[in-house]
């Protein structure tokens, strides 16, 4: 099989005879698209802002490059749902401008690519889930065949003739991501996935949410459970109050920061040939353990800080490289802000 | 054309308020297009109204019209809470996610309201049209066609009156506030239209009054809820019984209500798209 096959292959299915595995074209093309073009703009935002009474979103700019997940992180009432509607077009922009696919703002033929989930599952509660599902393949134009199978994807197969009034918190949130993958998106916006869940339901989107990315389905998702985005997620961009103070990728603003914990017999000994070696931030003490703060500019690891300090004749008989989780990195960042504001 | 209709009919299908009002609504209809075959307990007295000519050519349709017409408030009810619950339920903001666009929304609601007008207007013209065959004194074409122009106007009388509701529930979004808002409306007009007669009375002597009350044209005669109801105007002159009295009726065809109507339904349209497309969902 060739790529210019592929090409044109695109929205045709291809039958793999042993399994009866059925992979549609527009995910394998997508994958390949992911591999070969790392650095193709599915989302351009400039300087948008929104103001209602207060300045809610406040001149903020960030790219989304296809094939990445993206984690959107602030506290509550730090703007991330109203960044969703204007780019989902439900919220007009006070200013700014941004890009799908490199086409200017969001028109429904636009929409039909993306996939969305917003704050709480939005379905007719008096229809069952495939008549919502129906709905739904009718707006975005996509054959009724896929119903069974994005059903299949999230585990409601069975429960498809029930009303969605009966389905628990945990299933109204499985059939938002089934109607959000329905159309094959290209792109996926989840905004809150997890709220309100049971530790169970919890792991069970965040293991439909990985198998979308492994796909090559780009993805951006808002949340404020810090360690979610940190397992599932390779960008994040910071916001509060409005302003993006970080974007990046995760394992830079993990990374920016590491310390080592070490003990020595002498620890007096070693705290001063920590500070003579000038790759450190701060040296503190902590009881019998020594923290040493990497700084910003410099890169080390442990075996050469080990390899330095022997040649000093310090003797470790404790020595880790730990890296600021990004829980604690979000919240350094937040107060940094603070600081300056 | 036909993505709307689908989604109309997922959305309505199994939804029970949709389902009660509809079949209460054509029951009611034409159980009532056969009210003048039953003779009414009035005062004291029984009246048949077939016996006071509402089947008889060319009035027929100024009557059947009339009355089927009040029955407007259960289609009306059916709109209402089929366009206010996609606000309640946060369909319109999953719907636009989802790629349907303003236009398409208020064009789907549109197919909606112009088939139960279209059904309700083709009801009452083939039933009227049976009853006048059956019951009418005379059957000579150019008074069967007389005065047909009724069920044209009875067509735009509805339709403007649900585009009027469509608005209202766009606007106001819970069909609770689309009731008082509808009656707070009605009630505006009202004052609207005492204030403009009691203006144009200041001063004339009493005998004159009359003549001016009927004579004079009159802004808020323009307004939505008076021109609607001007279309087809109250017939209860036209009984046989008013007739051997000596009332006159004079039948003349209600233009300027018409193209007010016509304007009307532009404007709530047009208004409806504008506020989907202003506010933020």
């Amino acid at each position: 099989m060739n790529l210019i096959t592929l090409n044109f292959g695109i929205g045709l299915k291809i039958l793999s005879k042993k399994n009866k595995n059925t992979v549609t074209i527009p995910n394998l093309y997508r994958l390949l698209l992911c591999k070969t073009n790392y650095m193709e703009k599915i989302l351009s935002v400039k300087n948008l802002t929104k103001k209602f009474k207060r300045t809610v979103v406040n001149n903020i700019s960030f790219d989304v490059e296809r094939g990445n997940v993206y984690g959107l992180l602030g506290p509550n009432g730090s703007g991330k749902s109203t960044t969703f509607g204007m780019l989902l077009s439900t919220i007009n922009p006070t200013s700014g401008d941004w890009y799908w696919f490199g086409q200017k703002g969001t028109d429904p033929d636009t929409l039909k690519k993306i996939g969305a989930i917003i704050e709480q599952p939005n379905f007719y509660p008096y229809l069952d889930a495939e008549t919502n599902l129906k709905i739904v393949a009718e707006i975005k134009g996509t054959p009724h065949t896929r119903i069974d199978e994005v059903l299949k994807t999230v585990g409601l197969l069975e429960r498809k003739k029930d009303a969605f009034k009966t389905y628990s918190l945990g299933m109204k949130q499985r059939l938002s991501i089934a109607s959000a993958m329905l159309n094959n998106p290209e792109v996926m916006i989840l905004d809150e996935p997890t709220n309100g869940l049971d530790p169970e339901g919890i792991i069970q989107i965040r293991d439909i949410i990985s198998n979308i990315a492994k796909q090559g389905i780009t993805i951006i998702i808002a949340s404020h459970l810090l360690d979610e985005i940190e397992k599932i997620c390779s960008h994040v961009i910071v916001l509060k109050e409005g302003n993006s103070i970080y974007c990046g990728r995760v394992d830079e603003i993990t990374a920016n920061n590491g310390y080592f914990e070490l003990k020595a017999d002498n620890n007096t000994l070693l705290l001063n040939a920590l500070e003579e070696l000038q790759w450190f931030s701060a040296v503190k003490a902590d009881g019998e353990i020594i923290k040493a703060q990497i700084r910003d500019d410099a890169s080390i690891s442990a075996s050469t800080l080990n390899q330095k300090l022997a040649e000093k004749g310090i003797y470790l008989s404790h020595l880790t490289k730990k890296k600021l989780s990004l829980e604690s990195q979000f919240l350094e960042l937040v107060k940094n802000t603070n600081t300056h504001a | 054309m036909l993505k709307l209709l689908k989604l109309e009919y997922y959305k309505n299908l199994n939804y029970k308020p949709f389902k009660v009002f509809t079949i209460l609504y054509f029951a009611i209809l034409i159980a009532l297009l056969f009210i003048g075959l039953v003779d009414l307990n009035v005062f004291g007295g029984t009246v048949n109204l077939k016996e006071q000519g509402i089947y008889n050519f060319p009035e027929i349709w100024n009557f059947t019209t009339w009355i089927v017409a009040l029955l407007k408030i259960f289609l009306g009810l059916i709109i209402v809470f089929s366009i206010s619950q996609e606000f309640t339920n946060r369909m319109f903001k999953q719907n636009t996610i989802d790629g349907l666009s303003r236009k398409e929304f208020i064009g789907s609601k549109l197919l909606t309201i112009t088939i139960f007008t279209t059904v309700s207007t083709l009801i009452v013209f083939i039933i009227a049209m049976f009853l006048g065959h059956q019951y009418s004194k005379v059957t000579d074409a150019s008074k069967v066609y007389a005065e047909v122009y009724y069920i044209g106007n009875y067509f735009v009388k509805l339709f403007t009156f649900f585009s009027f509701l469509m608005f209202l529930s766009i606007l106001l979004r819970k069909s609770m506030f689309v009731f008082l808002g509808f009656f707070a409306y009605w009630v505006a007009e009202k004052i609207l239209a005492g204030i403009e007669a009691y203006q144009k009375l200041a001063g004339i002597p009493e005998e004159q009054k009359k003549a001016v009350l009927e004579n004079d044209f009159f802004i808020t005669s323009l307004l939505p809820l008076e021109s609607m109801s001007n279309l087809i105007p109250n017939p209860l002159m036209r009984l046989n019984m008013l007739k051997v009295m000596g009332v006159k009726y004079d039948a003349h065809y209600p233009t300027e209500s018409m193209i007010a109507c016509i304007i009307w339904s532009v404007i709530f349209i047009g208004g409806s798209y504008w506020i989907l497309r202003k506010r933020d969902w």
